[in-house]
């Protein structure tokens, strides 16, 4: 379980101003929002990445800023990130990268046929034939493989909680299909629970138990994916609608 | 009226004001910056392995232009002291001159300058490079700890392979300086290093050698405290990297002033 109380934060401008929200064990939540509402700002206070100015954010019953130290280490293990732009480390090899998302006793205890199994599976979790990308450098890869490449890096540690951070943008569809059936495979096989920003709304709606928008700083709309298309709030239709007609732009444009 | 006069010394004390926040603000982090660096190599957090390939890039890679640096800084010395001294003195303080600018100074600031400008404005633009990525992000959200693995491994590089490399600045900066005297002025190696020991103390070498080791320990550390504040896409980290370059030429320069009061009593 993630909750997020109070946050509160600002750069030069305000972003977030108040956000409160929960996402329970084993469940899909989705978060909408226009470009620049600080929905990467939220998803980055859970694992102190960003401080938030006032508020607190709970993983599991620990809290993050309120709570020792020792709780942001036992958080960072539970939780597996998927960042928006991939964040593979440029100076490490796809095998490398990948390894990296074992914690360190866990790759230090494991012997090298077992950790090439591990990053073999989540290499081909993710659609990537890892025979042919292994000793590849990040620069060497395209915008979606790196994409996928971060979403295995995720996972291979078997995190408990995902956030994903616009996995899907930038993938072709097949691959976006791939990515939403492995969210969904490992929130029903594994009970693990996933916080998914996309702007994909439609496929949010489609895969997740629950949806949310945020807007100027707070959450303006939280409920189920029927109760979202259902919502009157002009923002919300808005927004759908407004998306919508993005999506159909950009399949215009591929 | 009141306001005209008031109003500059608010505006100068506030600039002071902001001047003296930001250091402290710089002061503080470079603190913790060290501090947790120390924290890191005490639990045994860096990896040997980075370390010697932080070491590699430093030392191994700046051979050939800390040879050439040093070379010609004992060519100049030798040349402007030879004819500086021309029937002035006698011709074996050609040595003592060579010898000691090149220890006491010069060997370590051109080496240190040199450093900034290959090791120095490298490390910011990399480790920028890797906060505006999110790679910094990236090893905290999988619970590693950017200092152990970026910072300490390049603090303690720098630490070990300043002294060295001045070391061999100093060797390749006399041994040019005296090749010089020879062809020059037709100064004998004999005449050229009975000057030198004339008026060598051991002391000087020390000196010396403890310039080069804070040196080392400088560069890295404002370097790498700069990249990691980078803010902003490629334009930040070109901006942070200039910074970070007049940054440490600056408290290279004042160290090096520092050290003549401190410790040639
Ligand atoms: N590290 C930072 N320093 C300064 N400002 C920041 C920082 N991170 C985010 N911001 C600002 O916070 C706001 C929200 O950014 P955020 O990346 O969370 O948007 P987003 O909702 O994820 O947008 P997108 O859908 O485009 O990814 C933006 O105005 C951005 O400029
Ligand atoms: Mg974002």
């Amino acid at each position: 379980m993630i909750s997020f109380q109070n946050i509160h934060k600002a750069f030069d401008i305000p972003v977030l101003t108040g956000v409160d929200l929960t996402v329970e064990t084993g469940e899909m939540f989705a978060l909408f929002g226009p470009s620049g509402t600080g929905k990467s700002v939220l998803l980055k206070t859970t694992l102190s990445l960003i401080i938030p100015d006032q508020g607190d954010v709970e993983v599991d019953g620990l809290s993050v800023y309120r709570g020792p130290a020792s709780n942001l280490d036992l958080i960072r293990r539970k939780i597996g990130y998927v960042f928006q732009h991939a964040a593979l480390f440029d100076s490490l090899n796809v095998y490398e990268n990948v390894s990296m998302g074992l914690p360190e006793e866990e790759l230090a205890a494991l012997n090298t046929a077992e950790l090439s199994r591990r990053v073999w599976d989540a290499l081909e979790i993710v659609n990537l034939e890892p025979r042919e990308i292994l000793s590849k450098l990040p620069s060497e890869l395209s915008g979606g493989m790196k994409k996928r490449v971060g979403i295995a890096r995720a996972i291979v540690g078997r995190p408990e909680i995902l956030l994903w951070d616009e996995p899907t943008t930038g993938l072709d569809p097949i691959n976006t299909a791939a990515v939403e059936r492995l969210i969904q495979r490992l929130s029903k096989d594994l009970e693990v629970t996933s916080l998914l920003v996309t702007h994909d709304v439609e496929g949010g709606l489609h895969i997740c138990d629950r949806v949310a928008m945020l807007h100027s700083g707070t959450l303006r709309f939280c409920g189920t994916p029927q109760e979202f298309k259902d919502s009157p709030d002009p923002v919300v239709q808005a927004f759908v609608h407004r998306d919508a007609a993005i999506a159909a732009l950009d399949m215009a444009v591929v | 009226m009141a306001n005209l006069i008031v109003a500059p010394i608010v505006a100068w004390f506030a600039k002071v004001g902001r001047a003296y926040h930001i250091t402290v603000e710089h002061a503080g982090a470079l603190g913790i910056l060290v501090w947790e660096s120390l924290v890191a190599v005490l639990t045994l957090k860096v990896s040997f392995r980075d370390v010697l390939r932080q070491m590699h890039i430093m030392g191994v890679q700046s051979l050939p232009i800390v040879f050439v640096t040093a070379s010609l800084a004992g060519i100049v010395t030798s040349q402007q002291g030879g004819y500086q001294l021309i029937s002035s003195s006698p011709r074996y303080v050609l040595g003592t001159l060579v010898v000691q600018s090149v220890v006491l100074e010069l060997g370590p600031l051109l080496t240190a300058v040199v450093l900034v400008g290959r090791i120095g404005a490298r490390i910011t633009a990399e480790l920028g490079t890797m906060v505006v990525s999110e790679q910094i992000d990236a090893f905290k959200s999988l619970g590693r700890d950017p200092v152990a693995i970026l910072a300490a491994p390049r603090i303690i590089a720098g630490i070990i392979t300043m002294p060295l490399l001045v070391g061999f600045a100093d060797v390749i900066g006399i041994y040019a300086g005296m090749l010089m005297a020879d062809l020059d002025g037709g100064l004998g190696k004999e005449t050229f290093f009975y000057g030198a020991r004339l008026f060598w103390h051991s002391w000087d070498l020390f000196y010396g050698f403890s310039k080069s080791l804070v040196f080392g320990f400088v560069i890295p550390v404002i370097s790498v405290h700069m990249g990691l504040r980078t803010r902003g896409g490629a334009e930040g980290v070109g901006l942070q990297t200039t910074q970070a370059v007049m940054f440490m030429i600056l408290t290279i320069l004042i160290i090096d002033a520092l050290f003549p009061p401190l410790m040639l009593q």
